[in-house]
């Protein structure tokens, strides 16, 4: 993949901020927010215009559930990516409903050989109407299953393996499980396909009750920034970016996270 | 020598598909913890889940949720703890329609417009109405002509 360097999440809150960063070259767009036919977001076309590499990422295919995917779904996901003339999509290995239920956000999936089965064959479902590769996120995870089989880099590695996916890696999550599980968040990146990362999260979180929450509400922390440095020490990826989903901050707020993710990972400002 | 069972069929009890299914039906609608699971950890997951969803209501909905000043998420999450989400539109049109004659007036000018403006029967997406409606919520009227929307009357209800 080329080497976008550092870009941050398109969302229409922030659309000027971000169509006003003269070094961007990378974005994602939330793919359940763009119609397949319809109008674009204001703005967002522009930016694909002006050769921003802007990257469909969906929230709500459910890839690791029990159930296949719904090809409805898929087939907007591929439609969007169509549209923005994406390099490539992203999605995450967890799962968003059962049961005819929505949970309303993404959950683990047990690092299982039957959750492994069943990420592997709804991304296989999922590719099929691709035409362009697809990038997996890890998530987040505030509990475990009971009964994991695999620890989180066989796990991920397995599906990588299986699939011959490319790896979009939220240091955040890292950040965050490994703090909640009392591991080592740099052990888990010495065992990961680093060659195999399309490009890079890096997010805000909170602490509540105890528990490291990956937000996207509040500022990067720099244990999180001191991981980029980490991971680029190790294997620069292509592209880093910054997810923010809400309680914006000041335009200068942003400038300065997205300057201090330039810093740690060696990649020129975007800002200016 | 140990026999692995053999794995249950697609649906059966003990499958992927059925522990995924009690495990979100734990989260969402009030139903007991799975065993195995830390309750602590899963209650945590609960509450922040509700937290972003108040969140997101707020943001489709917020005369809502100013009407209840800093309690919002406190009060949102009663409601909202046995209720799965079915996106933060209907989330907050449902609570609102609950809430009736008792919603503040800047929140029942909210309800009335977006009834105006969309068809809703509680139970599939909503859509948006072709033909002229008027609709009256907590006291304030709205008329919708075109997909535009004017309040016309406040205290006459």
């Amino acid at each position: 993949m080329t080497a976008y360097g550092v870009g941050i999440g398109w969302r229409p809150e922030i659309a000027g901020f971000v169509a006003g960063l003269p070094g961007l070259r990378f974005t994602e767009v939330v793919a359940e927010s763009v119609h397949a036919h319809g109008d674009l977001p204001p703005g967002l076309g522009e930016l694909r215009d002006r050769g921003v590499a802007v990257v469909p990422h969906g929230v709500k295919l459910s890839l690791g559930g029990a159930d296949p995917v719904e090809p409805a779904r898929v087939q907007h996901l591929a439609a969007v990516a169509r549209r923005l003339r994406a390099p490539l999509v992203s999605e995450h290995i967890a799962f968003v409903r059962a049961g005819g239920v929505e949970a309303g956000h993404l959950l683990p999936v047990p690092r299982s050989r039957a959750a492994v089965a069943a990420v592997v064959a709804n991304v296989e479902r999922t590719r099929a109407e691709l035409d362009v590769p697809i990038a997996l996120e890890p998530i987040a995870a505030v509990f475990d299953w009971p009964d994991d089989e695999l620890d989180e880099a066989g796990f991920l590695t397995e599906i990588l393996d299986r699939t011959g996916a490319l790896l979009l890696l939220d240091v955040a999550n890292v950040y965050a499980n490994a703090l909640n599980r009392g591991t080592d968040p740099v052990a888990l990146l010495d065992r990961l396909p680093l060659e195999r990362i399309a490009y890079v999260h890096v997010a805000g979180g909170a602490e509540h009750d105890g528990i490291y929450h990956d937000t996207h509400t509040d500022a990067v922390p720099q244990p999180v920034l001191d991981l980029v440095a980490e991971l680029c020490a190790r294997h620069r990826p292509p592209a880093l970016m910054l997810e923010r989903d809400g309680d914006y901050p000041l335009a200068e707020a942003l400038r300065d996270e997205l300057d201090a993710i330039a810093k740690a990972s060696g990649y020129p400002v975007v800002t200016g | 020598m140990k026999i692995d069972p053999p794995l249950p069929p697609g649906g059966g009890a003990g499958s992927l598909a059925d522990r995924q299914a009690r495990l979100v039906a734990a989260l969402t609608c009030g139903a007991p913890v799975p065993s195995g699971f830390d309750p602590r950890l899963i209650d945590v997951a609960r509450v922040a889940l509700l937290r972003k969803r108040a969140g997101e209501v707020a943001g489709q909905w917020p005369r809502l949720a100013a009407a209840y000043g800093p309690r919002w998420p406190r009060e949102f999450a009663r409601w909202a703890a046995t209720r799965p989400t079915r996106g933060p539109l209907r989330d907050g049109w449902d609570l609102a329609r609950e809430l009736g004659a008792t919603l503040p007036a800047q929140a029942g000018g909210e309800l009335a417009a977006r009834e105006a403006a969309m068809r809703y029967d509680g139970a599939s997406a909503p859509r948006p109405r072709r033909l002229p409606a008027v609709r009256r919520a907590a006291g304030t009227t709205v008329v919708q002509i075109a997909g535009r929307v004017w309040l016309i009357g406040r205290g006459i209800g």
